[in-house]
């Protein structure tokens, strides 16, 4: 009764939050300059395409809908799923693509701004552009101009953790360096009731993100850019010393892993790994899990976000989840280094339609929208932090828009040889010995350099 | 279609008439077929004549590399596995899945029940590949909780060496080192010892971590009091030294702690020897009197530790055959991962009643006045089996066995569905590369045509073969 009670209220203020953001955004987009004031009912119509569909795109159209009723520009939204990039290169290598584009990668950027099939921004969007800091910014610049806005970013360097199994442990707050995790996972495995770590492995790319995320917290951005690029050697000593501390997070043999090594292998698959963390009925039996903030949608809608003090171990009682940043050794510069992902808008073909819709994509209304509704964060630092439903996304955004550095994932750079290199993550894993480190290192220099050229 | 034009071609114009006759003659049938020609035409031959184009051109399909992709097929390691499980596949499942097929057909043929009998056996034909390995994968699941093969394991697994009251978690590779904390050490054989000697008259505690809650709910385990000394005696408590309120406190007992209970100790002397032994009671206390004069260790026994049954990982990518130590190449081509066992014994639960129906209607068909020869003559079933059934069935037997060759070629989805991620990479075969190369992350169609291509070379000898087999059978 009381727990109906309470989520009855929260949607209630969800309501009323959804509603007043959309006044104000209305209120924005109608006080905001001569150029959308002017295009007040400008009318027509514009296409646009991004890789969202089902919940997604209803979020979507929820921020789009706003800019329709103050423009009269009827939008054509197509979620295009996970052929975006494939399905845009088609359109545009056809000669008709989508007045505007959202692809979750950088590189397409740089491809189609090298085929001048994108416009530059600066002009259109005019302050808008510094909603974004330096990193995003450079993320979306090629040859020194802006062809992009980071509409939406998802952060990969979120560790979950169940707040009650910590506490009955004896642990009152979340690790911020590397070694008080690693002690923190001691003091959970000394328990002996939970084990400190699920570790998901599937086919190898969870145990990829893991060794991204420790490779940019003890190495840095620039040394991540090189490793992606082939530059630097998988053999070199800074690949050496972050599988060793992924050995000593996992434990010998898999002691820090539920159900150590074998358990890891065998009940490792996305998204199975989260539910001994966060189970939907029972106990938990272990204490944290690491992905990317997509992870909250893997946690059941019974659990509260934040890690207050009535947090219980039952699910059926008042169970919580929360989030601490991948902790990087103390004194790290590379603390504030971020590995993730993200949607970025881009023009491709320049009408009125289509100039007023990116202006408004870049402005911190349209994100607010979304943010609001949940399931979303943004690079877009004029986004009030506020705007967000509760601590743990509002977390995920203050590390996104505070990031010093921001890179994409490692492993999907890696074309031609991805697979291999998830099965050497998994056979490190396993195996962490020295000598088998030393092995599989230059098995993957051959398959890097066989795979890209180099 | 083009049968028409030939045909046409060959008339000629000089018999134009004559052509003119076929056409009127033939029209009927040509319109029934065309529609069926046009589909097969269309999602058949077309698809086909793309892939083995699409597999000499490059990743977009816009340069042609000539023999590029197939040169990397046969040099990427992920898809010399996928060979190599092909080929475990198509030496081991067709072969068993025949025999075990033959031996229920000839078996149902004598008992009462045998209709219910067969559809039983047949019914997984009808499941959905995809349901059958999900239970399958249940079946053989790590968790003796859960995985029926496991927990048989385990039953007859604990007849041998029954677990401690305080099992070590060998899955993390728990030893009873690792459990040692206040005043406890290693002690050979498995064993922990409290670490300072102590005389008669004095107390001995001993701290160990690494408990599980649930195992001191199940044993009742209570508060430890410090122990009170006994006079000509030795008192001690043994406790789980682990508050939750005080992590950093290891020397002391803190209010929310529990004692050990069930902990068989014994009394060991200054030469090493045991003098005396006990059982801790529920809060952990426990006490040895009449001790001569002298000075001892208490012990902790390792059966107290005697790890419980940790399942056998039937779903892994361990090799059964020795292939350690070799090159990653030489791996992918010569190690055969558990779980392609697991995955043959589920197909084989699938498809054996597809032969056993077949095979069976071969039986039906067999010359009854034979097979009573044999008995006359006085042959054993066995021998009647073997030197009449069989070579009276053969054609048979071949057409099963090549229909099974030709099936798990293209072995493809119980693999999707049983194999848990970390062992899809080790379990893979050509259909599922194709797959995975061509429609999932980073997509390569030149490489995954290529497979395509060479898959559909190494089918299409057999369904001839066979083809040509099963019309020597009707004819």
């Amino acid at each position: 009764m009381n727990l109906f009670g309470r989520a009855k209220a929260s949607r209630k203020a969800l309501i009323a939050a959804v509603a007043l953001t959309t006044v104000a955004s209305m209120s924005i987009i109608l006080s905001n300059g001569p150029a959308l004031a002017a295009s007040k009912k400008i009318g027509g119509s514009v296409s646009i395409w991004a890789e969202w569909t089902s919940t997604e795109q209803q979020d979507f159209k929820a921020v789009l809908q706003p800019f329709e009723d103050s423009t009269g520009i009827t939008v054509h939204y197509t979620g295009k799923g996970s052929n975006m990039d494939t399905a845009l290169d088609a359109a545009v290598a056809g000669g008709s693509p989508p007045a505007v584009a959202l692809v979750p990668d950088p590189g397409t950027l740089d491809t189609l701004a090298a085929k001048h099939a994108i416009k530059p921004l600066a002009s259109i969007i005019g302050s808008e552009s510094k909603n974004y800091g330096t990193a995003w910014s450079a993320l979306a610049t090629y040859k020194k101009k802006l062809y992009g806005i980071w509409f939406k970013a998802a952060n990969k360097n979120t560790v979950y953790y169940n707040p009650a199994v910590f506490k009955a442990a004896g642990i009152s707050s979340a690790p911020t360096s590397w070694s008080q995790l690693l002690t923190d996972e001691t003091t959970i495995a000394n328990g002996g009731t939970y084990a400190p770590v699920s570790l998901c492995t599937d086919i190898g790319w969870p145990v990829a993100d893991l060794f991204q995320n420790l490779f940019l917290k003890l190495n840095g951005a620039t040394a991540y850019d090189q490793l992606a690029t082939h530059k630097m050697k998988w053999s070199s000593s800074a690949v050496t010393n972050t599988f060793a501390e992924m050995a000593q997070l996992t434990g010998a043999s898999g002691a820090n892993l539920l159900g150590g090594m074998k358990g890891a292998l065998a009940d490792g698959s996305w998204p199975n790994c989260t539910t001994s963390v966060f189970p939907a009925s029972g106990s938990p039996t272990a204490a944290m899990v690491f992905e990317a903030d997509f992870l909250t949608s893997n946690v059941p809608s019974n659990y509260t976000p934040g890690n207050g003090s009535s947090c219980t171990l039952s699910a059926k009682a008042s169970p919580c989840y929360d989030t601490f940043n991948f902790p990087a050794p103390t004194g790290s510069a590379y603390a504030a280094d971020i590995q993730g992902s993200g949607d970025v808008a881009m023009l491709l073909t320049s009408t009125r339609q289509s100039k007023a819709l990116i202006k408004y994509l870049a402005s911190p209304s349209a994100a607010s929208i979304w943010a609001n509704l949940g399931g979303f964060v943004t690079p877009n630092k004029k986004v009030a932090l506020g705007s967000y439903p509760d601590s743990v996304s509002k977390a995920d955004a203050r590390a996104l828009t505070s990031a010093k550095a921001f890179v994409f994932s490692l492993d999907d750079l890696q074309v031609g040889w991805e697979p291999a290199l998830w099965a050497d993550m998994l056979n490190v894993l396993q195996n962490p010995s020295a000598s088998n480190v030393t092995t599989v290192e230059a098995l993957m220099d051959t398959q890097a350099t066989a795979a890209l050229g180099h | 279609m083009t049968s028409v034009t030939a045909e046409g071609l060959k008339v000629g114009a000089p018999r134009a008439s004559r052509q003119h006759g076929w056409w009127r003659r033939n029209w009927v049938s040509i319109a029934f077929i065309a529609p069926g020609i046009i589909w097969l035409l269309a999602i058949v031959v077309y698809p086909t004549i793309a892939t083995v184009r699409f597999s000499f051109y490059n990743e977009s399909a816009t340069k042609f590399v000539g023999l590029h992709n197939f040169a990397s097929v046969f040099s990427t390691d992920t898809i010399l596995t996928a060979f190599k499980n092909n080929v475990v596949w198509v030496l081991i499942f067709p072969f068993f899945v025949t025999f075990i097929g033959l031996m229920v057909a000839v078996l149902t043929e004598r008992i009462r029940w045998a209709t219910a009998f067969k559809a039983i056996i047949v019914m997984p034909i009808v499941f959905s590949t995809t349901a059958s390995a999900l239970v399958w994968r249940t079946i053989f699941d790590l968790d003796p909780h859960v995985g029926v093969v496991n927990a048989i394991e385990q039953t007859v697994s604990d007849w041998f060496s029954t677990p401690g009251a305080y099992p070590l978690n060998s899955a993390i590779g728990q030893t009873a080192v690792s459990l040692a904390s206040f005043n406890t050490t290693g002690a050979p054989g498995g064993a922990l010892a409290s670490k300072s000697a102590v005389q008669p008259g004095g107390t001995v505690m001993m701290g160990l971590t690494r408990i599980s809650s649930a195992t001191l709910q199940t044993l009742g385990a209570k508060t430890p009091v410090a122990p009170q000394t006994i006079a000509g005696g030795i008192a001690g408590v043994v406790w789980n030294d682990f508050s939750p309120s005080q992590t950093s406190n290891t020397t002391t007992i803190v209010s929310d702690e529990h004692g050990l209970p069930n902990l068989r100790l014994s009394l060991v002397n200054s030469t090493g020897s045991s003098v005396a032994s006990t059982v801790t009671n529920s809060s952990g206390d426990f006490s040895f009197s009449h001790v001569a004069p002298g000075s001892y260790h208490v012990e902790v026994p390792a059966s107290n530790f005697q790890t419980s049954f940790v399942g056998t990982f039937w779903l892994g990518s361990q090799s059964i055959t020795p292939a350690s130590g070799l090159n990653q190449t030489a791996q992918s081509l010569l190690s055969v991962p558990l779980i392609d066992l697991a995955m043959i014994i589920s197909y084989i639960w699938i498809w054996a009643g597809f032969a056993m129906v077949l095979i069976g209607a071969g039986l039906a068909a067999l010359n009854r006045e034979v097979l009573e020869a044999a008995e006359i003559d006085g042959a054993t079933e066995w021998q009647t089996l073997r030197r009449v059934t069989i070579p009276m069935l053969a054609p048979v037997l071949t057409v099963v066995f090549v229909t099974m060759v030709i099936n798990v070629l293209k072995v493809f989805d119980i693999i999707l569905n049983m194999a848990p991620g970390s062992s899809q990479g080790p379990a893979t075969t050509l259909a599922l590369s194709i797959y995975n190369d061509g429609f999932t992350g980073g997509i390569h169609s030149g490489v995954a045509s290529a497979i395509a291509v060479i898959l559909f070379l190494l089918v299409v000898p057999v369904m001839f073969w066979n083809l040509r087999k099963l019309k020597g059978g009707s004819a």
